[in-house]
């Protein structure tokens, strides 16, 4: 990547391109857009991989049955990475890189990384959707709830942030 | 009118996979050129250095917002045909505290952490396998995290509902509300970081008029809170070019087009025309009292459910004693997408006095012709109450109908020209021996997926087709055989409540009774000339899970789970959930029925009404049966309504198998 990454997009022209990819996925599929469920559907995978009958007979995924990939939102969240790899590469955006402040160590930052993911894995589960499917999905059809978790999401990320500000130290 | 795959329940099929993986790497191309790639820029936000995320977010989410409403104000969609996630106060105040705190360690959600994978940033990968390990440890605790999961779940709220506000005035507000937010944010980054690149520009202010324009013409289109009814639903036929012309829809108003005369209603009723739908909204009471003959009652809040079998189908005429329940109904129903609902002008006082009023008391003189009118109306509307001709004839060798016949009348009257015998056992079985003139018919063939649930009763119109295809008239007497389950009968007798015929009895014992005592039986197929049943519509019995789930709230009604007590227990399941819904009583549909060494007959009148006593108060009480797919209920439904004499039963058809299968819904 010797060139210069492009910048980013306006963001409120991108704000108006998603919108109308969740739009189309509204009047095509007649859901909207999802990451969390995919993941999710990954998790069942391969707990069934490691413990197939546990999995078969626990209570959330058991219902998702032998083949829990066999799903759009799994589809869609391999979608979601193969189209941010062709932005990427267009733009000349990837490096591979751990992304964090300069005065904060790896350790921490790879810390962070994991019990934040374990954090959002579980409460998109409890919550039933994330910022796609939740905030992003049911903010647009106005659902109460949908747009109670998007506050509250904010509480929470704002409420945290002082603590695990030292990452993006400088 | 779109049919998207989710109405269509075929979102599990390789056309709905690949759509998804397209739509899916649109998604991400939109996250990764946002710069949604980096965790640094997304958690910006929470520092005040990097607003991006509120600005991608929110204009994503008016985008979607104000495109749906206005595909909906087009006619192309139909909230119904998009999958709406329930609110569940609970789950979502916590899961959403938690995700954010989440979101501000990580740096990452689940959709930015794909495209940060995509861009080789270590930190994604690391999160997405923190979330995987997540969702994990979720469904290893799922058993203790269960309550809240399902706690404070209202099923599908709007905010519109929330806030006591029309939908266009919500979506306008938030619009404002986002416009506002992103100035705000424009100089919150301008304080914090020293810079804004739009703040003020030329570019924002565009941006923020056309959104505003577009939020203002929906609230337009939309109405205000005091629901201008007769305002909108003109849309829905109108094309694009004339949306926004006031005018044109003005016109349509004072054109009147959306109602129907009742000079034309009472020819169309009188000249029994099919395609039309005749439903008084009025309470059940008033119904009771009087009546337009052939209209159905369905309470306002009903309406929706009921009618879906008949969207833009034939026309539906709605009317109350006025006008304005009928067009407030009918708003709605347009805004759901029903095209052909009309309103009776002037309403059934209107009705009254235009079509029933004798001539001799009008004030104004009648034109002979008119006159005449008058007088076949007079006779056809306040004559017999139900008024088929052929009825009292056929009720000379009935017994009360619909009720339970023995073997020893029907063998005295199956010859009969108006009578119909339909035999509900299996094919082989009637091949070998029926009794004679009997019909073949498989009770499933009068179930099949309606809206995704599975085993429910058919739409009154596919029924009356299949009825036709048998040669069934409306004044026929039908009886109905089984073969070893009564309640295989009283799962067709459901076909014959729908469609209000009401001449039919089900044979006590079934064929194994008729053939136990030797009576004549033959292998021939009858001759049967189809008819051309009149589709009638008299279905005000079967209830939808939002009915329950307002019983269950209202404590309103007396819920009836007629399946075996193991599966009420929970002990057995052959569905999404084991339970019942939370305050069922159980009462087996077995115990009402007693076998004989060869066959199974009803119980007496007399065991049942005793047995029944006990569990509901009055005969006027609220009851509503369910088993799992509405079979066996059906048995006690016909037992309740037409054999002791309940007023006030309904039947839950989509049952058991619906109600676990929704996930929102709570069960016991």
């Amino acid at each position: 990547m010797e060139n210069s990454p492009k910048p980013y997009m306006n963001p409120y022209l991108a704000g108006v391109f998603l919108g109308s990819v969740l739009l189309a996925s509204f009047l095509v599929l007649g859901a909207g857009l999802g990451a969390s469920s995919g993941l999710a559907r990954i998790a069942a995978a391969l707990e069934l991989s490691i413990a197939k009958t546990h999995t078969l007979s626990s209570e959330y995924f058991g219902k998702w049955g032998e083949t829990p990939l066999n799903y759009y939102l799994v589809f869609m969240f391999v979608g979601t990475v193969l189209g941010g790899l062709f932005s990427a590469l267009a733009a000349k955006r990837i490096s591979f890189q751990l992304e964090k402040g300069k005065a904060a160590s790896r350790l921490l930052r790879i810390s962070f990384a994991l019990i934040g993911g374990i954090i959002i894995g579980y409460a998109s589960r409890l919550a039933q959707g994330c910022t796609s499917g939740q905030a992003l999905t049911g903010g647009a059809l106005l659902l109460t709830g949908s747009l109670v978790f998007l506050i509250c999401l904010f509480a929470g990320g704002y409420l945290a942030a002082y603590f695990v500000r030292r990452q993006w130290n400088d | 009118m779109i049919d998207t795959l989710y109405s269509l329940n075929i979102l599990d099929t390789s056309l709905a996979l690949l759509i998804s993986l397209v739509l899916g790497i649109l998604f991400g191309v939109a996250l990764e050129k946002a710069g949604f790639g980096s965790s640094r820029r997304l958690s910006g936000i929470f520092y005040f250095k990097d607003m991006a995320v509120l600005k991608v977010m929110f204009t994503a989410l008016i985008t979607a917002m104000l495109g749906l409403l206005y595909a909906q104000a087009l006619g192309l969609i139909s909230v119904e045909s998009v999958y709406l996630m329930p609110t569940i106060y609970g789950a979502q105040i916590i899961g959403g505290l938690l995700f954010g705190i989440g979101f501000v360690m990580s740096g990452w959600c689940p959709g930015t952490a794909a495209v940060g994978l995509a861009s080789g940033k270590w930190d994604a990968l690391i999160c997405i396998l923190g979330a995987i390990l997540g969702s994990i440890l979720f469904n290893e605790t799922f058993h203790f995290i269960q309550p809240l999961y399902t706690n404070g779940n209202q099923g599908i709220l709007f905010l519109s509902d929330s806030l006591h506000l029309s939908k266009g005035v919500t979506a306008f507000l938030f619009t404002i509300i986002g416009i506002a937010a992103f100035w705000g944010v424009e100089k919150i980054e301008q304080k914090v970081t020293g810079k804004s690149e739009y703040l003020g520009s030329q570019f924002l202010k565009i941006f923020s008029f056309v959104l505003f324009s577009a939020a203002l013409g929906l609230m337009l289109i939309y109405g205000q809170t005091t629901r201008k009814a007769l305002v909108y639903p003109f849309f829905k036929n109108t094309q694009t070019a004339c949306l926004f012309s006031e005018q044109a829809l003005l016109q349509k108003v004072e054109e009147a087009q959306d109602h129907i005369a009742a000079e034309e209603l009472a020819e169309r009723l009188l000249n029994n025309n099919q395609e039309v739908l005749l439903v008084d909204v009025r309470p059940e009471n008033e119904y009771a009292n009087f009546h337009i003959k052939g209209a159905v009652n369905i309470r306002l809040s009903d309406l929706s459910e009921q009618l879906i079998g008949y969207k833009n189908q034939g026309i539906i005429v709605l009317y109350s004693n006025g006008m304005t329940h009928p067009a407030q109904a009918r708003d709605s129903l347009n805004r759901q997408g029903f095209n052909n609902v009309y309103i009776l002008t002037d309403g059934l006082l209107g009705f009254v006095d235009l079509c029933l009023k004798p001539v001799a008391l009008r004030s104004e003189p009648v034109p002979d012709g008119l006159a005449q009118k008058i007088n076949l109306w007079r006779g056809y509307f306040l004559g017999q109450a139900k008024g088929q001709k052929g009825v009292e004839e056929v009720r000379n060798f009935a017994h009360k109908a619909p009720g339970l016949i023995d073997t020893q009348w029907l063998s005295e009257n199956y010859k009969k020209p108006d009578m119909k015998i339909l035999d509900l056992r299996s094919q082989n079985e009637y091949n070998t021996s029926h009794i004679p003139g009997s019909l073949a018919i498989s009770p499933e063939s009068f179930r099949g997926v309606v809206k995704g649930v599975p085993s429910v009763l058919l739409p009154a119109a596919i029924l009356s087709q299949t009825i036709s295809l048998m040669g069934i008239k409306p004044n026929d007497f039908v009886v109905l055989v089984y073969g070893e389950k009564p309640h295989d009968a009283t799962l067709v007798s459901m076909v014959f409540e729908r469609l209000g015929h009401e001449n039919y009895g089900i044979l006590n014992g079934g064929f194994l009774k008729w053939q136990s005592e030797g009576r004549l039986v033959d292998t021939e197929l009858p001759k049967v000339i189809d008819s051309s049943y009149r589709l009638n519509y008299a279905d005000n019995f079967t209830v939808y899970y939002k009915t329950v789930l307002q019983a269950i709230k209202d404590k309103d009604a007396i819920i009836l789970d007629v399946r075996p007590q193991d599966y009420y227990l929970g002990q057995k399941s052959d569905e999404a959930r084991a339970g019942h819904i939370p305050g069922a009583i159980n009462r087996p549909y077995t115990e009402d029925i007693r076998k004989a060494d060869k066959y199974s007959l009803f119980k007496t009148v007399d065991e049942l009404t005793t047995a029944y006593k006990s569990i509901i108060p009055t005969n006027a009480s609220k009851i509503i049966v369910h088993c799992r797919t509405g079979h066996q209920a059906s048995q006690t439904f016909f037992i309740l309504k037409n054999l002791l004499g309940y007023t006030n039963v309904y039947w839950y058809d989509g049952g058991w198998t619906e109600w676990s299968a929704r996930k929102e819904l709570p069960i016991k």
